[in-house]
Order: structure tokens, then C-alpha cells, then sequence
């Protein structure tokens, strides 16, 4: 039986937790109103420099880059995006049990010749991937406290140059999507080869462009921007993700350390009562007896 | 309205949007400046300065590292990698990319991704020469 002081100690050390937890939940709000700022800003970008390249490439047919050609997979690279922090709910055991499945599964003839190379960006699926016998090409800790479009590129080239040396003949990329503050789903996309566009909205050619340098200049130039977009935006989104499930997760804390705090309190006043009421009735039959005398 | 309408977006952000008499962009080809009916276009964009005529007659003045502009029915769309207003260029960062990426050049190691240095020195140069400041 718990005496009351430690009860009272309980108390306390709850009631400091729940502060921490509904900070956190403050601090990951505030943050996550930026992060979707962010988003909301890449947006316009990417979804032209998209529109832009469809276009091209619906009207020139027979182009021929090798960022866009399928060909024959011996090695995979899969990119897998966790943050660098906890307390986030399922956020990265999502993404890490997503990633393990893939490797045992579709990927399992690679991964069991090693031809699964592992790009893990932020910490957590770096702590975990390094610790087991998977190829980890590349690590990024850490970058999500100043995320920086340079880095988005960086990556992106360097994974460009391995596949058009043909050190890799695909990347994938596995992330939480932001979905809305409480909702992320696990999402699996390729990254290379570019897969080509869904071409659900026709549009008219409306005129006959002038071209410089010409279309297949453009076309190259483009595509790599188009893949720095995509991956910027994967990383926003991932970061927001992270937010939305921090922000979840530390408010279920709260809630639980409510609920935790008010059965205590129940306990420690029954208890209260229980002493006091003990120690009258201790009191009470002393005066009796004596008075019996 | 004879005015063009003109949007500047980078990865980051919108930086640019209004109506405007003309727009000069750094094409892969040589610069060149844009009016009212330009012919519809798709170009490169090189390292260089954006000029701005805004509908008032303010000149605004931009560099850019690069990027696509799509012309079309007097809508300029430029996709830059990066902007930066010419009154915003922090000069001193400017040089010491510079200086950096002159000693990478200088330096006879092999494993120096040359291209990538040659861009960076290429920015910076810009960036100095369109702030009005000497090296």
C-alpha cells in the first residue's frame, strides 16, 4: 500500500511530465504552422516546372534521356526519410517497418545480394539501419533543424550521377506524407527513372513555342530541377509529417497524465480521509475506554 | 491593360509578381528583353540579372543562378533556382565564395568537382559585379 507521501510524490512527478509533454505540443504546433507555410510555397514551383516538362514531353515523343528510360534493375537504391527526433508517435517505426518489409518482400533477391544501398536522411532511420546488415550508402543526420534546399540538390546529384554512371538503375524514395495535421501516410515513390506523367489533363497546345536553346536543351535542363523540386518537396513534407505526429502524440501524453493525475488525486484523497477517519475512531475508543474505567 | 504579367518563383518562395511594362532575363542565348505580345517562348535562364520595368516605372533589379521562363499569352513565368533583389545581396558572403571557390580552382587536387566550382565562382562574380561593389 502506497502511504500518502509517495502518492503525493507521484503526483508531482506526473504533473512535471504533463508540462514537458503539453510544451512539446506547443513548440511542434508552432513549428508545423511554418513548415506548412513552407509547403504551400514550394508548391507553386514544382507543380509548374511539372507542367512545364509534360507539356515538352507530350509534344517531343522521341526523346531519348536516360533519366527517363526503364532498364534493366541489378541495384536499388531506396532513400528512406525519418526525422532526427523522437517522441513522435509511430512516425519512424512506420517508415522503418515499411522500408524492412519492402527488403524482405519485393526487394528481397537484392537485399539478400546486396544490392540494396540505403540512403537514410535524418537520424532515427540511420541509428536503426546501421545497427543491422543493410548497406547504408549515405547519412544526413540532422538536417531537418535547418533544412536548406542545397541539400535537397546535393543529394539529388549525387544520386543522378550514380544512376547515370550506372551504379544504380533505380531509386525509390520511402517518406511519411503529410496528409493533414493529424493524419500521415507511408508512401513509396520512385524517383528514378522519371516516370512519366500522367497525362489526365490534356491541355491544348495553345501555340507554337519558340525554343532556346531548343526542346531537348530544355528538356535536360529541366529535369533535374524537376527531380530537386520533387525531393524538396518530400523533405517539407516529411518535416511537416513529423510535426503533425509530435504534436499528436504529446497532446494523447497530456491527455493520459490528466487521466493518470485524477485517479491519483481520487487514491491520495481516500487514503486522506481513510487516516483521518482512522485516527478518530482511534481516538473516540480511547475516550471510551477510558471513560469506561 | 497592355501589361505584362510577371511571376518569379523559386523553391522557396514567390518572390516577384505584378504587372510590368518590360522584364530582361539572361537567356542561355544572349539576354534579351521581353514586352507587351512577346511571341510565346521557352527559354533557359543563365546565371545573370533579371531587370524589371514595373507598370509605375520602377526599376527593379534582380540576380538569378539560372532557371526556365515560359512566355505565353503575356504571362512570364521565370522558374529560378535562386533570386536574390540586388539591394539584398550580402556582398561580404558574395566574396567569400568567391575567394573560396578561386582556391578550389587553384588547387591542383583531383577529387574538385570543377564544374561545381567554376558555377560557384560564377555566382558570386555575379553577385558583386550587379551590387555595384568591386572585388
Amino acid at each position: 500500500m502506497a502511504t500518502l507521501r509517495d502518492i503525493k510524490r507521484r503526483i508531482k512527478g506526473v504533473k512535471n511530465t504533463q508540462q514537458i509533454t503539453k510544451a512539446m505540443k506547443m513548440v511542434a504546433a508552432a513549428r508545423l504552422r511554418r513548415a506548412q507555410e513552407n509547403i504551400i510555397n514550394a508548391r507553386p514551383y514544382s507543380r509548374k516546372i511539372a507542367e512545364v516538362l509534360s507539356d515538352l514531353l507530350n509534344i517531343e515523343k522521341n526523346i531519348n534521356n536516360p533519366l527517363l528510360t526503364e532498364r534493366k534493375v541489378e541495384n536499388v537504391a531506396v532513400v528512406v526519410v525519418t526525422s532526427d527526433r523522437g517522441l513522435c508517435g509511430g512516425f519512424n517505426m512506420n517508415v522503418i517497418r515499411f522500408v524492412e518489409d519492402m527488403l524482405r518482400n519485393e526487394l528481397s533477391e537484392f537485399s539478400a545480394n546486396k544490392k540494396v544501398q540505403l540512403y537514410c536522411v535524418g537520424k532515427k532511420g540511420n541509428d536503426h539501419f546501421t545497427k543491422r546488415p543493410h548497406k547504408v550508402a549515405g547519412s544526413f543526420p540532422g538536417i531537418f533543424s535547418q533544412l536548406k534546399f542545397e541539400f535537397a540538390s546535393g543529394l539529388v546529384r549525387e544520386l543522378t550521377l550514380k544512376f547515370l554512371s550506372g551504379e544504380i538503375d533505380k531509386v525509390l524514395i520511402v517518406y511519411n506524407e503529410f496528409r493533414s495535421v493529424i493524419q500521415q501516410k507511408t508512401t513509396l515513390e520512385q524517383l528514378l527513372p522519371i516516370k512519366p506523367f500522367n497525362k489526365e489533363e490534356e491541355k491544348v497546345i495553345h501555340a507554337e513555342y519558340i525554343y532556346e536553346p531548343d526542346k531537348v536543351g530544355i528538356i535536360e535542363k529541366l529535369l533535374p530541377k524537376h527531380l530537386n523540386a520533387q525531393f524538396w518537396r518530400i523533405l517539407l513534407e516529411s518535416y511537416a509529417a513529423e510535426l503533425g505526429a509530435r504534436m499528436t502524440a504529446m497532446d494523447m501524453a497530456t491527455e493520459n497524465a490528466k487521466e493518470l493525475i485524477r485517479s491519483l488525486q481520487l487514491t491520495y484523497n481516500k487514503e486522506r480521509q481513510a487516516a483521518i477517519t482512522k485516527e478518530i475512531i482511534e481516538i473516540v475508543s480511547g475516550a471510551n475506554a477510558l471513560k469506561e474505567s | 491593360m497592355k501589361e505584362l504579367i510577371v511571376e518569379i518563383i523559386t523553391p522557396s518562395k514567390t518572390a516577384y509578381k505584378g504587372e510590368v511594362k518590360s522584364i530582361t532575363l539572361p537567356g542561355t542565348l544572349g539576354n534579351f528583353q521581353v514586352l507587351f505580345n512577346h511571341a510565346p517562348l521557352l527559354s533557359s535562364l543563365e546565371i545573370g540579372r533579371i531587370k524589371i520595368v514595373e507598370a509605375k516605372g520602377n526599376i527593379l533589379e534582380f540576380v538569378t543562378s539560372g532557371g526556365t521562363v515560359e512566355i505565353l499569352k503575356n504571362k512570364v513565368l521565370v522558374l529560378a533556382d535562386s533570386v536574390e533583389s540586388v539591394n539584398e545581396i550580402d556582398v561580404e558572403r558574395a566574396r567569400q565564395s568567391y575567394s573560396r571557390a578561386k582556391e578550389r580552382l587553384g588547387s591542383r587536387k583531383i577529387d574538385i568537382d570543377v564544374l561545381r566550382a567554376e558555377a560557384s565562382l560564377q555566382r558570386a562574380l555575379n553577385r558583386i559585379k550587379f551590387a555595384g561593389a568591386g572585388l
